[in-house]
C-alpha cells in the first residue's frame, strides 16, 4: 500500500477508479519515462495493482514489462518488481485481494502464460536471470518459472530443454545457500521433471540424486517437514518409469544412502506421541520409492540387481524391523508389507532371509506366521490383509523351498501340537465362515503349489478330522464338499481356483478328484445351468475350466471318467458350443483383466476381490489346450483306419480352403474399411484442432476487448470445453478404431456358419468312410483267409508259382492300404485343425462386426457434434462482428458528442469523462 | 563396490558410428548387429582398475541424430571424459568432427579429456578414412586417438581405460579440482580429499604400504 500512496497520492480515489484506467496510465509512464527512478516507481505501482487488476495488467502491461526485463536488467529492484508482476498475473492461486470478477475468469493465468511463452526468448531471458545472485531477482524468477510450468507444462518443458544449459541452471538452484530459494527450486524441479524422461535424465546427470538425498538427511529424514516430502516426490518423479535413471540410481550406490532413512526409533516416548501426519506422508513416499526400484513391472534384471543391493546393504532388514515394530500406523505398516513383498519377490536370497525373520512375541514366531494370522482375521483392515497375501505370494514366487516348507506344515508327520503353523492358519482360513478368509487362504495355498508338481502330490496326503467318530476326509475332498454346498461367491471362486491349480499338470490329483463320483456331476450341473448374473457366469466358466483340466490331465485310471468317457459326457450334457461359451466368459470378465495386470493386489474394497494374478496366468496358458482337448473329434484316438474315397476328402478340403480364402478377403475388406474410418477420424480431429485454434484466436481478441464482453467470454470458454471433450472423444474413438483394425485379422460370421455346415458334412462323410474302411478291412481279412487256404492247398499240391502270385498281390494291397491310411490320417488332422480355426474365426468376426457398428455410430455422433460446434462458432463470430459494429457506433456517437476517442481497441465505452479528469488532475 | 574415484564420460559423434555398440561391448561384452537408434541419452556403468585403484566409470551414451542435439548438449558440462566417435567406413562422419569438437569445447569444462575414436576397424575393405588421417586430426587438436571395433572388441577396453588414465594423470598433476563435482569427478566414499592429497604428495608414506 505504501508505494501506492506515494505514487498516486489519494488512495481513496484510486480505489474507486477504474483499474484499467490507472493501469493504462502507469504503462504509459513505464514506457515513456526516461528516468529509471520514475520507471521503477511505475512498475512498483503496477505490481501493487497486479493482483487486484490482473486482467488489466495482463492485457496492457505484458509487452512493456518484457521491455523492462530486457533493458533495465542492471537494476535488480525494477527487475524484481516486473517479475513479481508477471508472477501475479500468471498465478491462478486465489489471493485475499482477489476481486470477484477476477475469480470468475478461469485459467486467466494459463492464457497469459500462452502469450508469454509464444516467444521462447522470453523463457531464455528468465533463465538468464538465474545467473543473477541477487535475491530480488533470483527468487521471483524461480517463482515465475514454476507458475509458468504449472500452467503450461509440456510447452515449457520443450522450451527449457532447448535453451542451452537450461535444465542445468535450474539444477544449480539446489545449491543455493538461501533456503527459501532452494526449497522453491524443489517445487520448480518437480514441475519440470514430471512425465519428461529426457529432462529427468539430465537432472539426474546433474547430480540430483546426491543433492536431494543430502537435503533429506539435513532436514531430518522422515522426521523432517514438507521439504523432505518435496524431495521424495522429486526422487519419485526422476525414477518412475525411467529405467536409465533407475540404473544410474543403483550404480551410484544411492540405495545404500536411502537405508538410514528407514531406521525408525522405537522409543517409548514416540509411541505415546504417535506419528505426525508429515512423518506418515514422508514414510509412504520413501516406501514407494523403494517399490519403484523393484517393481515387478520393471525389466527383470534391473529388479533383481536392486533386490540384491537392498539385502546386502541391510535395507530389507530395516524394512522387516518396521514390520515387527510397535506403534507404526496401520497404513504405513500396510505399505511396508507391500514394499517387503516386492523386495523379496522372486529373489531366493531375500526370500530366505524373510523366512528367517522372527516376530518378537513369546514364544517367538516366524514373521510369516504372524502375518498370516492377520490375513485370516476378519477384524484386520482389508488393505492390510491384501498386503499380507501379496507378501506371502511374493515369498513363494519361484521359491520351491518355501513352497515345500509351507506344505510340510500341513502334513501329519510334521504336526506339532504346541505351535501355530502356517498350514493350520491356512486350513482355518479355508474353512472359516468368512468368505474373504476363504478366498485369501485358497489363493495362498494355490501359490504354495503353483508350478510345483511335487507339492501338488504332497498336498493330496493331507487328511482332515471332521467331527468326532467320523473318518477323516482328504483336504481335496473337503474342498469339493464345500464347493458343492454353495456359499458366497468369493468362497466358491477361491476354491475353484485352488482346485484348478491343484489338478493342472497333476494326473494323480485328477484321479483322486474323479474317484469321488459326485464331483463331475456337480461340475456338469454348474456348467449346464443357464441362470446367469455376471458372477454366476464366472463360477460356471471356472467349473468348465476344471472339467477341461480333468480331461487334459486324465491318465484314464478312473473307469467312469476316462478321457473318452468324460468327453462323451461333456458333449452330450453340455455341448461343445455351450462349453466354449462358458469358458470364454472367464477371460472376458472385467475383474479378470484387472487381476491379470499386475501381481500386486490393489483393491480398495472387499467386493473387488475375484481373481488372483497367478491364476489368470494359469488360465491363459491352459485355455486353448482345454478347448482343444474338449473339441477334438472322438475318432481321433481310436485306431487308425482308412477308406477308399480319399479323393472326396481332398475335394472337400479344397472347398473348405477356398472358403477360408474368401473369408480372408472379407477380412481385408473390413480392414480397409477400418483404415478409412481411421482416416476420417483423423480428418475430424484436424478440423476440431482448427476450430480450437480459431477459438483461441477469438479468445485472445476478446481478451483485448476487455470487460464489456463477459458474456461472450463465457461462451468461448464453454466452446473451448466442448472442443476439449470432443477431442477426448475423438481420441478415444481413435484408440478404439485401432483396436478394431487390429482385430480385423480374423474372419466373418456367415462364411463361418457355412463352414460349420461343411464341417458337419465332412464329418458325416468321414464316418461313412470309416465304415467303408471297416468293410475293406473285413474283405482283406477274407482275402487273407482265402490266401491261407490256398497256401495250404498249394503246399499240398506243391504248386509254388500261383502262391507267389497271390503273395505279391497281397503285398500290393497292403501297401496300398498303408498309403491310404496315411493320407487319410493326414487329411483328418487338417480337418480338425481347420475346424478349430473356424470356430475361433467365427467368434472373432461376431465381435468385430459389433465393434464396427459401434465405431460407425460413434463417428456419426462426432460428426453431429462437430456441426453444432461449427454453428456455435459461427454464432460467436456474428456476435463479435455485432460487437465491433456496436463499438464503432459508440465511437461515432462519442465523437458526435464531441468526446475525443482513441482508435485503440482497448478503449472502453464505459469509461466516463470523470475518470479521465481525475487522472489529469493527479 | 567401493571405489577410489568416479569418472563421468559422455560418448558423442554422428548417428550410426557405433557409440551404443561401444558402450555395450564395454559394459556387457556383447555386440548388437542392428542399429537400435538411441533416443536422447542412455546410461551405463562399469568398474575398472588403474594403478591398483578401483575407478568407477559412469557413461552417458548420447543420440547422434541432429534432432537430439539440444538434449545431448546438456551432458557436456559435468563430464570428465568424452569419447568422440567416427566411422572409418563413412567419410562424412569424419568430416563432421570439427563441428563436434567445437560444440564440445564450447559447452564442456576446459579440462575434459577427449578421446578420438575411429570405429568399425573390422570393416577394412570398406574403409574410407585412413588411420593416418585420424592420427593427424587428433594431433592437431590435442586429442588421444584410437581405432576400435565394437564388433570384435578390438581396442574397446583400451579406449575407455586410456581415457581414464589420462584423467587420472590430470588429477595427479593437480589440473582437476577434484572437489568440484561439476568436473565429472568424484572421490570414493572412503577416500577423503585429505588422505588423497597425502597420496599425491609422497608415495613413500603408509599409503604406499597398502598398495597391492
Ligand atoms: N562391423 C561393425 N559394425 C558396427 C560396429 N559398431 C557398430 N556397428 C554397427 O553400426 C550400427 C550403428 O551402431 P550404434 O551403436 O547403434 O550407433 P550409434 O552411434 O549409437 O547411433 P545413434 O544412437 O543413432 O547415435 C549398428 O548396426 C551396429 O551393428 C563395429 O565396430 N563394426
Ligand atoms: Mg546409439
Amino acid at each position: 500500500m505504501d508505494y501506492f500512496r506515494k505514487v498516486l497520492g489519494a488512495p481513496q480515489d484510486v480505489q474507486t477508479n477504474s483499474g484499467a484506467d490507472t493501469v493504462e496510465r502507469l504503462c504509459e509512464r513505464v514506457s515513456s519515462s526516461t528516468l529509471l527512478d520514475d520507471r521503477r516507481d511505475a512498475v512498483r505501482a503496477l505490481k501493487a495493482l497486479s493482483k487486484k487488476f490482473r486482467l488489466e495488467v495482463g492485457t496492457q502491461a505484458m509487452d512493456i514489462l518484457l521491455n523492462v526485463l530486457e533493458h533495465d536488467r542492471t537494476d535488480a529492484e525494477i527487475i524484481g518488481y516486473a517479475l513479481d508482476t508477471f508472477y501475479h498475473i500468471m498465478s491462478n492461486e486465489p489471493t485475499d485481494e482477489d476481486d470477484v470478477s477476477n475469480v470468475s475468469g478461469h485459467d486467466l493465468g494459463g492464457q497469459f502464460t500462452e502469450i508469454f511463452i509464444k516467444h521462447a526468448e522470453n523463457v531464455s531471458l528468465l533463465l538468464s536471470f538465474l545467473e543473477e545472485y541477487d535475491f530480488h531477482v533470483r527468487w521471483p524468477t524461480v517463482k515465475l518459472l514454476t507458475v509458468l510450468l504449472t500452467n503450461r507444462q509440456k510447452e515449457l518443458q520443450e522450451i527449457i530443454l532447448v535453451v542451452p544449459m537450461g535444465v542445468s541452471r535450474l539444477m544449480d538452484l539446489l545449491s543455493d545457500s538461501r533456503e527459501i530459494i532452494r526449497n522453491d527450486a524443489l517445487l520448480l524441479l518437480n514441475q519440470l521433471t514430471k512425465g519428461h524422461a529426457n529432462i529427468q535424465k539430465i537432472v539426474a546427470f546433474e547430480n540430483a540424486f546426491e543433492r536431494i538425498i543430502d537435503i533429506i538427511r539435513d532436514e531430518g529424514a522422515t522426521d523432517g517437514g514438507i521439504v523432505v516430502e518435496d524431495c521424495l516426490l522429486l526422487l519419485q518423479n526422476l525414477l518412475r518409469n525411467n529405467a536409465s535413471n533407475q540404473n544410474f540410481f543403483k550404480e551410484g550406490s544411492y540405495i545404500q544412502k536411502l537405508k538410514p532413512f528407514f531406521q525408525i526409533h522405537d522409543e517409548p516416548h514416540s509411541k505415546q506421541i504417535g506419528w505426525s501426519a508429515q512423518k506418515v506422508t514422508n514414510m509412504h513416499l520413501l516406501l514407494q520409492l523403494v517399490r519403484t526400484l523393484v517393481s515387478p513391472n520393471n525389466p527383470q534384471n534391473q529388479t533383481v540387481a536392486c533386490q540384491k543391493v537392498m539385502n546386502q546393504c541391510g535395507l530389507l532388514q530395516d524394512l522387516c524391523s518396521i514390520l515387527m515394530a510397535s506403534g507404526v500406523p496401520a497404513d504405513v505398516l500396510t505399505e511396508t508389507i507391500n514394499t517387503v513383498s516386492e523386495v523379496i519377490r522372486g529373489s531366493q536370497m531375500n526370500q530366505e532371509y524373510f523366512a528367517s525373520v522372527l516376530a518378537p512375541s513369546t514364544p517367538p514366531r516366524p514373521a510369516i506366521v504372524v502375518l498370516l494370522m492377520s490375513m485370516v482375521n476378519e477384524k484386520q483392515p482389508f488393505v492390510l490383509r491384501c498386503a499380507v497375501l501379496y507378501c506371502f505370494q511374493s515369498f513363494l514366487y519361484k521359491n520351491e523351498v518355501g513352497q515345500s516348507q509351507i506344505i510340510q506344515t500341513l502334513l501329519p508327520t510334521a504336526a506339532d501340537a504346541n505351535s501355530i503353523t502356517a498350514g493350520q492358519l491356512l486350513c482355518g482360513g479355508l474353512f472359516s465362515a468368512d468368505p474373504l478368509s476363504n478366498w485369501f487362504a485358497s489363493v495362498a495355498l494355490l501359490h504354495a503349489i503353483v508350478e510345483n508338481p511335487t507339492q501338488k502330490e504332497q498336498l493330496l496326503r493331507v487328511q482332515l478330522a471332521t467331527s468326532l467318530g467320523s473318518p477323516p476326509v482328504s483336504l481335496l475332498q473337503q474342498c469339493c464338499n464345500m464347493l458343492s454346498q454353495g456359499g458366497k461367491l468369493q468362497t466358491r471362486i477361491g476354491l475353484l481356483m485352488i482346485l484348478c491349480g491343484w489338478l493342472s499338470d497333476c494326473p494323480i490329483a485328477v484321479s483322486h478328484f474323479l474317484n469321488n463320483t459326485a464331483n463331475v456331476p456337480y461340475l456338469i450341473s454348474q456348467v449346464s445351468s443357464s441362470e446367469g448374473d455376471e458372477h454366476e457366469a464366472i463360477v460356471q466358466g471356472l467349473c468348465a475350466f476344471l472339467l477341461g483340466i480333468c480331461m487334459l490331465y486324465n491318465d484314464d485310471t478312473s473307469e467312469a471318467f476316462s478321457k473318452t468317457a468324460l468327453k462323451q459326457i461333456m458333449q452330450n450334457r453340455i455341448g461343445l458350443e455351450s462349453f466354449t461359451d462358458k469358458l470364454s466368459q472367464v477371460a472376458q470378465n472385467e475383474s479378470y483383466t484387472r487381476a491379470a495386470k499386475k501381481p500386486h493386489l490393489y483393491h480398495k474394497h472387499p467386493s473387488e476381490i475375484v481373481f488372483d494374478y497367478e491364476f489368470t496366468r494359469l488360465f491363459k496358458s491352459l485355455e486353448n489346450e482345454v478347448l482343444k482337448a474338449v473339441s477334438g473329434s472322438g475318432s481321433n484316438m481310436n485306431g487308425r483306419k482308412s477308406g477308399p474315397s480319399t479323393e472326396q476328402y481332398k475335394n472337400l478340403l479344397k472347398e473348405q480352403e477356398d472358403q477360408v480364402l474368401l473369408l480372408r478377403q472379407r477380412i481385408e475388406e473390413l480392414q480397409s474399411h477400418a483404415i478409412s474410418a481411421d482416416k476420417s477420424i483423423v480428418e475430424l480431429q484436424r478440423q476440431v484442432q482448427q476450430l480450437k485454434d480459431q477459438n483461441a484466436l477469438l479468445k485472445a481478441q476478446k481478451g483485448s476487448l476487455s470487460p464489456a464482453s463477459s458474456i461472450s467470454s463465457d461462451e468461448v470458454d464453454s466452446l473451448k470445453r466442448e472442443v476439449e471433450s470432443l477431442r477426448l472423444q475423438l481420441h478415444n474413438s481413435h484408440i478404439f478404431s485401432n483396436t478394431v483394425s487390429d482385430e480385423n485379422k480374423e474372419n466373418d460370421p456367415d462364411g463361418a456358419s457355412v463352414l460349420n455346415v461343411t464341417i458337419a458334412r465332412l464329418q458325416s462323410e468321414l464316418a461313412h468312410k470309416d465304415e467303408e474302411v471297416l468293410s475293406l478291412r473285413s474283405e482283406l481279412d477274407r482275402v487273407n483267409e482265402v490266401l491261407k487256404q490256398k497256401t495250404s492247398e498249394q503246399t499240398a499240391a506243391s504248386s509254388s508259382v500261383s502262391n507267389a502270385e497271390v503273395e505279391l498281390k497281397l503285398q500290393q494291397t497292403e501297401e496300398k492300404l498303408k498309403l491310404i491310411t496315411d493320407e487319410r490320417n493326414h487329411l483328418q488332422e487338417r480337418l480338425t485343425k481347420s475346424n478349430e480355426e473356424n470356430l475361433k474365426l467365427a467368434n472373432t468376426i461376431r465381435k468385430l462386426e459389433d465393434e464396427k457398428v459401434d465405431a460407425v455410430n460413434e463417428k456419426e455422433n462426432l460428426k453431429e457434434e462437430m456441426d453444432t460446434l461449427k454453428k456455435e462458432q459461427d454464432d460467436l463470430l456474428v456476435l463479435l462482428a455485432d460487437q465491433d459494429v456496436k463499438i464503432d457506433k459508440y465511437k461515432t456517437k462519442l465523437k458526435e458528442l464531441g468526446q475525443e476517442v482513441e482508435d485503440d481497441d482497448d478503449d472502453d465505452d464505459e469509461l466516463g469523462e470523470d475518470n479521465e479528469e481525475d487522472l489529469d488532475a493527479d | 563396490m567401493s571405489y577410489a574415484y568416479l569418472f563421468k564420460y559422455i560418448i558423442i559423434g554422428d548417428t550410426g558410428v557405433g557409440k551404443s555398440c561401444l558402450l555395450l561391448q564395454f559394459t556387457d561384452k556383447r555386440f548388437q548387429p542392428v542399429h537400435d537408434l538411441t533416443i536422447g541419452v542412455e546410461f551405463g556403468a562399469r568398474m575398472i582398475t588403474i594403478d591398483g585403484k578401483q575407478i568407477k566409470l559412469q557413461i552417458w551414451d548420447t543420440a547422434g541424430q541432429e534432432s537430439f542435439r539440444s538434449i545431448t548438449r546438456s551432458y557436456y558440462r559435468g563430464a570428465a571424459g568424452a569419447l568422440l566417435v567416427y566411422d572409418i567406413t563413412r567419410r562424412d562422419t569424419f568430416n563432421h568432427l570439427t563441428t563436434w569438437l567445437e560444440d564440445a569445447r564450447q559447452h564442456s569444462n576446459s579440462n575434459m579429456v577427449i578421446m578420438l575414436i575411429g570405429n568399425k576397424s573390422d570393416l577394412e575393405a570398406r574403409r574410407e578414412v585412413k588411420k593416418e588421417e585420424g592420427e593427424a586430426f587428433a594431433r592437431e587438436h590435442g586429442l588421444i586417438f584410437m581405432e576400435t571395433s565394437a564388433k570384435t572388441a578390438a581396442n574397446v577396453e583400451e579406449a575407455f581405460i586410456n581415457t581414464a588414465k589420462e584423467i587420472y594423470q590430470k588429477i595427479q598433476d593437480g589440473v582437476f579440482d577434484i572437489n568440484n563435482e561439476a568436473n565429472g569427478i568424484k572421490i570414493g566414499p572412503q577416500h577423503s580429499p585429505a588422505s588423497q592429497s597425502l597420496n599425491v604428495g609422497g608415495s613413500g608414506g603408509n599409503q604406499g604400504g597398502n598398495c597391492c
